[in-house]
């Protein structure tokens, strides 16, 4: 519990009606998309301006209050996990878009604009915002710098630091700056890149300059069915060898097909082994000769039947679909695991038949959503609560993102580290490399305030010595739950 | 009077190795030694920095580390050329997607990465911030640190490789990068037109708004260069429909022979990399603000008694001026004034190479960004002592 006064300075700070200390509206903040782990938080406040965010900062940085920002709460790998006992700093209430320049294809928002309102905003004008993350209609600007969200189209168009050139940010000790610049030509360190991506652990992000693309001439889009998701892979090795970027190339598995096909009829054929996605953009004459080529491929490798998205509509019931995949494995298992891991492209069979093996010893199933072109997995490990399955499941998925990290790759590709992975990074960088990172932590937050406990292992979540998963002990004492 | 970065260093180390150049830097902290790093040798920018006792030299690290087409990644030594790099990539039909003027001078992909550096095609491509994928570094107590990794899509952990973007070699060594790579286009396609900073300006924007995917869109002060890269057919329809939409607002373009396009380009090049200019400066700004950019030049230029010119990558915002060698107090009068007319844009400059002369008395970077403390807090972590080409930031740290 925070003393009456202090709650009176944060009141002072940003208005009564922003400042929640109910124990009831407090627990809304409770967890993120990560929903198995659960902190109370002592209070939310819900500023409206940079100032006020910086106001409320500042308090936490003169008492050592640690504070966690907070978009719409759909991340996945619980960055905006509380802190008990400490500071919600909701930016739900700052959603304007400030600016819209046209000519020069910028837009000025504050970080709780949606992905896709930022894109809506300017569709008039045939400008959008490039990454696309799957929960683009909910989750906002700010939680995307925070994880460098990709999305299916990043592996043409790139992630969020390839789109954000300015942030203004409240530093720790409450400062307000602003990084980056007008153009990609800046000076000194790049610490708009090093705060993109960051997981709200270096300040928090009170407006964003993001650019503009133009739509595209032309998207084309197809599905190929594949008897093997080998073959489908194989397929993609096909495109890169020709020298073609798709805008988007997903893979989707049987059981992803069957959840997809029971939650939104996208289409896709229930008796193949893999869909394969892909979609082509650009100027006309180009788009053309990428896709006859890209139809192609997919028949060299053996698809046994491809669906060309006949109008905007099939096209854009396709990505329903595929962007609904996550959700929609609620209609065949009671409760999933959604993971995000990374190998090389070309070791994703390989990787899969190890993903079956380790699900399988474990008597779970686990269904398959990929971006393949970038070989970011989503396995989605299903288990029921109810059965007893839930430590077991929780356990191969950390295995699976361990797994791709033997393959050479990543612990995440785009839902970041947060407290979920925390304790997994020793297995991907060695303690130098975890020192180093730590040490430009401290350059931005010295006290250590701001998210803390999320990205980098500590002795206190991970145990004495920084190492392979164990309970958290706030877990451990009761304090917090996995479900 | 010579200006401190020309002095010679007491000692040059040349590493071949990650290991070498831990060595290196073990040494150099144990013995408190000041140092410094050079790549190619090709861009000795910003403030010239105190004098080293050790220099290292990266061009013995420049053995490439794996690369793999179907990946579409290479990792190497940090003191590759990007031209070496170019060429073992090619058989792939691979490229690292960036074409920095300095590259025809032997710059190295480090020295790339330290100073910020790119061409024309940062408008498809962005800056070399935007294709690490991995970076090992070596800090100047001899710590190695890695980030980043061999995957594309990866958000484990801080991008340190961000952070030694733009660092001038003040926060450590880059000894090991990883790149994304992109196919190398089939064709390429370039179309010219006369423009004065005006119509260039209002053509860039033109081009910006229609269904074209220009990769490179560059004014040199009195034509605007369109190229296109991709497939043939595509490449022709695009260089095709550009003449018509710039024909439509009575501009008479062209589209130029293949020789005619790669005499153009080096031309731009050599612009940008001209390495008689008494002073070479670049600019970021919005794309639209050319005309006050160019506006903010002559008048500078007059004002100071020099001669100058422009180089713009219009769409990007990017502007490279060249100063025509003139009398040292002219230049630095040049760069204070050019500077803060660029700085009132809401821009940024960065003063690249220059004549010995210009540096004395010269404050190099102006005023400090709004985040100076940040930057200097970072330099502090990494380097507490000040031992890493000190003064290179100078006055701002």
């Amino acid at each position: 519990m925070l003393s009456a006064e202090l709650i009176r300075e944060f009141t002072d700070a940003v208005g009564a009606q922003a400042v929640l200390t109910d124990r009831a509206a407090v627990r809304t903040y409770e967890c993120d998309g990560l929903t198995g782990t659960r902190v109370v938080p002592a209070l939310v406040v819900l500023p409206e301006t940079t100032e006020q965010v910086a106001a409320a900062v500042r308090i936490c940085a003169r008492v050592g209050l640690p504070y966690v920002a907070r978009g719409a709460g759909t991340g996945l790998s619980g960055g905006a996990v509380p802190v008990a006992d400490g500071v919600v700093i909701g930016l739900a209430r700052m959603r304007r878009i400030l600016d819209v320049d046209v000519p020069n294809q910028r837009m000025v928002v504050e970080p709780g604009v949606t992905n896709a309102d930022m894109s809506r905003a300017v569709a008039a004008h045939g400008l959008y915002y490039a990454p696309d993350p799957s929960s683009q209609t909910v989750c906002t600007i700010g939680g995307n710098i925070a994880e460098n969200s990709g999305g299916a189209h990043c592996l043409k168009y790139g992630f969020t630091t390839n789109h954000v050139l300015t942030l203004e940010v409240v530093l720790p000790d409450g400062q307000i700056v602003t990084v980056g610049g007008d153009s990609t030509e800046v000076t000194g360190y790049d610490l708009r890149g090093a705060i993109i991506g960051s997981e709200g652990t270096l300040g928090i992000v009170t407006k964003a300059t993001v650019r503009l693309l133009r739509k595209p001439e032309t998207v084309r889009t197809l599905v190929a069915d594949f008897p093997t998701l080998e073959q489908a892979g194989a397929a993609v090795g096909g495109l890169i060898e020709e020298g073609i970027i798709p805008a988007a190339v997903e893979i989707l598995d049987r059981l992803a097909i069957e959840a997809c096909e029971a939650a939104v009829h996208a289409g896709y054929s229930l008796d193949t082994a893999a869909a394969l996605v892909v979609e082509i953009d650009g100027v006309a004459v180009e788009c053309g000769e990428q896709f006859d080529q890209v139809e192609r491929i997919c028949r060299t490798n053996g698809t046994t039947k491809i669906h060309i998205a006949a109008d905007e509509e099939e096209r854009a019931r396709i990505w329903q679909g595929r962007k609904a995949a996550f959700a929609a494995v609620g209609r065949i298992s009671p409760d999933y695991i959604v993971q995000d891991g990374v190998v090389p492209r070309t070791r994703l069979a390989e990787v899969l038949v190890r993903i079956a093996e380790l699900a399988g010893a474990e008597g779970l199933r686990v269904a398959n959503v990929f971006h393949a072109g970038d070989g970011n997995l989503h396995p989605l490990v299903l288990y029921s609560a109810d059965a007893g399955e839930a430590e077991r499941a929780e356990q191969v998925s950390r295995k699976i993102a361990e797994l791709c990290v033997e393959f050479g790759g990543s612990l995440t590709g785009e839902h970041g580290v947060g407290l979920d992975k925390a304790c997994s990074m020793p297995k991907m960088f060695g303690e130098d490399d975890l020192a180093v990172m730590s040490r430009l932590r401290t350059a931005f937050d010295p006290a250590g305030l701001c998210n803390p406990g999320k990205v980098l292992p500590t002795p206190r979540l991970c145990g004495e010595r920084p190492g392979p998963y164990r309970p958290h002990p706030l877990e451990a004492a009761g304090l917090i739950e996995r479900v | 009077m010579t200006t401190a970065h020309r002095i010679p260093p007491h000692a040059t180390v040349r590493p071949t190795s990650l290991r070498e150049a831990h060595e290196a830097l073990r040494d150099t902290h144990g013995a408190e030694q000041v140092v410094r790093f050079r790549g190619g040798g090709t861009a000795d920018w910003g403030a010239p920095g105190t004098a080293a006792d050790v220099l290292v030299d990266t061009r013995g690290m420049d053995r490439p580390l794996a690369h793999n087409p179907s990946d579409m990644t290479v990792a190497v030594q940090a003191g590759m050329s990007l031209r070496t790099l170019q060429d073992l990539l090619e058989p792939a039909g691979q490229w690292l997607a960036i074409d920095p003027a300095r590259a025809r001078r032997g710059a190295t992909v480090g020295g790339l990465l330290a100073t910020a550096d790119a061409g024309p095609r940062r408008l498809a491509h962005g800056t070399l911030r935007d294709l690490v994928i991995g970076t090992t570094v070596v800090l100047p107590d001899a710590t190695v640190a890695r980030s980043g990794g061999h995957v594309i899509k990866n958000v484990a952990g801080y991008d340190l490789a961000k952070l030694f973007h733009g660092s001038f070699g003040t926060l450590g060594l880059i000894a090991e990068v990883v790149f994304r790579l992109h196919p190398r286009p089939r064709a390429s396609a370039t179309v010219r037109v006369d423009a004065d900073v005006a119509s260039a300006t209002r053509h860039a924007l033109a081009l910006m708004a229609a269904p074209l995917e220009p990769t490179a869109v560059e004014w040199d002060g009195g034509a605007l260069l369109v190229r296109f890269d991709g497939t043939p057919g595509g490449t022709e329809a695009q260089a095709a429909e550009a003449v018509r939409l710039l024909g439509n607002v009575g501009a008479d373009a062209q589209r130029l022979t293949e020789d005619a396009a790669e005499e153009a380009w080096q031309g731009i090049d050599a612009r940008i990399d001209d390495i008689d200019a008494a002073a070479v400066l670049r600019a970021g700004t919005l794309p639209g603000r050319l005309p006050e950019v160019s506006a903010a030049l002559t008048e500078a230029a007059e004002a100071s008694g020099v001669r100058a010119d422009l180089v713009s990558s219009v769409c990007a915002g990017v502007h490279t001026a060249r100063v025509h060698p003139a009398d040292p107090a002219a230049v630095r009068a040049f760069v204070t004034s050019w500077r803060v007319a660029i700085i009132a844009l809401n821009g940024t400059v960065t003063l690249r190479r220059r004549a010995a002369e210009v540096d004395r008395d010269l404050d190099c970077w102006g005023p400090p960004p709004a985040a100076v403390t940040v930057l200097r807090h970072v330099k502090n972590q990494f380097d507490p002592d000040n031992r890493c080409n000190p003064g290179r930031f100078a006055p701002w740290f």
